[in-house]
């Protein structure tokens, strides 16, 4: 077979695929229409959610840990003991020069930073779960503080 | 303006008259020197908090010397669970012990425990057995509300007390006991009710910090026999003024306590719970806050009293950093002095970056949702 030859049924098989895409995530397509009420309560539950699943690991309940299969800490420290109110946590400054681990880091090097040494704890998958919900509640928590990246 | 830091300040503006201060020693020392320099307006650099300020306090009484201790906040968990916390605490109670000249006692000034579990609590009296010289203690909430102060009180004492040493009168408070009844209607745990009150940033808690109408009843009695301007060291958990109170950086009835101690004009509270470098001074009362053997809290976010030099920032690689003990001392001219033992050569930042006290500034936080029940 050319190559002239196979482009066509790959151009076929292409457009199928993107139907068949266009099929399975009719939500991708929603913005172009006007949003209801309804979808924007949705999206903001949804993020809250997030938030508090966040909140509860930063403060050390055991139940949202084991139901997220991580293990934050094992000295019986939670985050919220140094960083109340998730103070110091600084989620604006990221991404940034981080002197504690040499190297240019970013808010998930951070938390799993925190997880690993001061905490000894075992460190989270930094696309899981548990570090989205994190990243929800300190970024939720700091959402009034002004960006500023890169600031020791 | 927030409402409640409206009412903040109208009581400090009630509290603090123009020229109202803490009586003072007849020398003017670098602290005093400083201090009047702002009164007249001329320390710009008390604007942003940096303040070349030595914690020391000025007692104008005999001339006998004596020093005492004071280690804090422990917040002991079983051995098997946190040996960070025992080592420190071995640490400082070793070199309370080993002071030289002796201190005349030990003041420990509560949150022995993490969760007030009778197993942490003995841990903490097992340890005390290091130090040999008298020992006295007040309470925290991390204590307090497993059951109540029922171990804390069998086994360290009951609060308040009063004891006069060497022409200074000693007094100890309860700023812990009196949290409102968030447990009952909630049908909580004993644990439960523990682990809400050991949350720092907890919502349930509420304003739990706060002497209450009999204790001060009692601290206005047990006054008034004492010469005015004799000198008197008031111990408490939580610090005697309006710092930050949704930590409870406070004791709520701090205008009542005030009231109290208005016509005394030497008066030094030093207290624990903030775990940090702060010192204060609201119309004739000092506050000195002391450090913690087991972790520093960052300062409040909406910033540290103006009188108050902040401490360095800490290394959160390093267990052993940014916490520690305090000696206070008092010479023949009449003085003490407080010195942090904080286990590093500098304890006071010298800049901003140093200290991590300028990100107050930019940093707007909201407080936490998930305990709301």
């Amino acid at each position: 077979m050319t190559r002239k030859m196979l482009r066509y049924p790959l151009l076929a098989a292409g457009v199928a695929a993107l139907f068949a895409a266009a099929t399975d995530t009719e939500q991708a397509l929603a913005h172009k229409e006007k949003h209801t009420a309804e979808q924007m309560q949705a999206f903001t539950d949804a993020f809250m959610e997030q938030v508090k699943t966040g909140d509860n690991l930063f403060h050390g309940d055991p139940e949202t840990e084991k139901r997220l299969g991580v293990k934050l800490s094992n000295t019986g420290m939670a985050c919220a003991m140094c960083h109340p109110y998730t103070s110091d946590t600084h989620p604006h400054e990221f991404p940034k020069y981080q002197e504690q681990m040499s190297e240019f880091a970013t808010l998930r090097d951070m938390i799993n930073w925190c997880i690993e040494k001061p905490n000894e704890g075992e460190k989270i998958d930094p696309n899981g779960a548990a570090m989205k919900a994190f990243e929800a509640y300190i970024y939720w928590s700091n959402r009034n503080s002004k960006l500023d990246p890169g600031r020791h | 303006m927030s409402e409640r830091k409206r009412i903040g300040r109208e009581m400090e503006d009630k509290q603090r008259a123009v020229q109202d201060r803490p009586a003072t020693g007849t020398s003017i020392t670098r602290r005093t020197f400083l201090h009047k320099s702002l009164l007249m307006g001329a320390a710009g650099a008390a604007t942003y908090g940096w303040f070349p300020l030595l914690n020391t306090i000025d007692l104008a009484f005999g001339a006998e010397a004596f020093k005492f201790a004071w280690v804090s906040d422990t917040h002991l968990y079983p051995r098997q669970v946190n040996s960070r916390f025992v080592e420190k605490t071995v640490r400082a109670f070793q070199e309370v012990q080993a002071m030289r000249p002796a201190a005349d006692f030990l003041i420990f000034g509560g949150d022995l425990a993490q969760l007030g579990d009778p197993v942490e609590l003995q841990v903490g009296a097992d340890l005390l057995k290091e130090v040999k010289i008298r020992k006295v203690f007040i309470p925290g909430e991390h204590d307090w509300y497993l059951d109540m102060g029922a171990t804390w009180n069998r086994m360290f004492g009951k609060s308040p007390w009063t004891f006069d040493h060497k022409g200074v009168r000693f007094i100890g408070l309860d700023t812990v006991s009196r949290a409102d009844d968030f447990w009952t209607a909630r049908k909580m745990t004993a644990k439960e009710r523990m682990g809400h009150m050991a949350t720092l940033d907890g919502t349930l808690g509420g304003a739990w910090a706060g002497l209450g109408m009999e204790q001060l009843k009692w601290l206005n009695s047990t006054l008034a026999s004492w010469p005015k301007s004799d000198p008197v060291i008031i111990f408490s958990h939580n610090p005697l003024y309006e710092y930050y109170p949704p930590w409870n950086f406070w004791v709520r009835d701090w205008l009542q306590v005030h009231e109290i101690l208005s016509p005394y004009t030497n008066v030094t509270n030093i207290h624990g719970h903030t775990h940090q470098v702060l010192y204060n001074e609201i119309g004739k009362l000092r506050s000195i806050g002391m450090l913690a053997t087991s972790w520093p809290w960052p300062y409040a976010p909406e910033g540290v009293p103006t009188l108050t030099k902040a401490m360095i920032r800490a290394d959160p690689g390093d267990h052993f950093d940014g916490v520690g003990w305090s000696t206070l001392s008092t010479n023949a001219g009449g003085r003490v002095d407080n010195e942090y033992k904080m286990w590093r050569k500098q304890v006071f930042a010298e800049s901003p970056e140093d200290s991590g006290t300028s990100d107050n500034r930019n940093q707007i936080l909201s407080p936490r949702i998930a305990d709301r029940i």
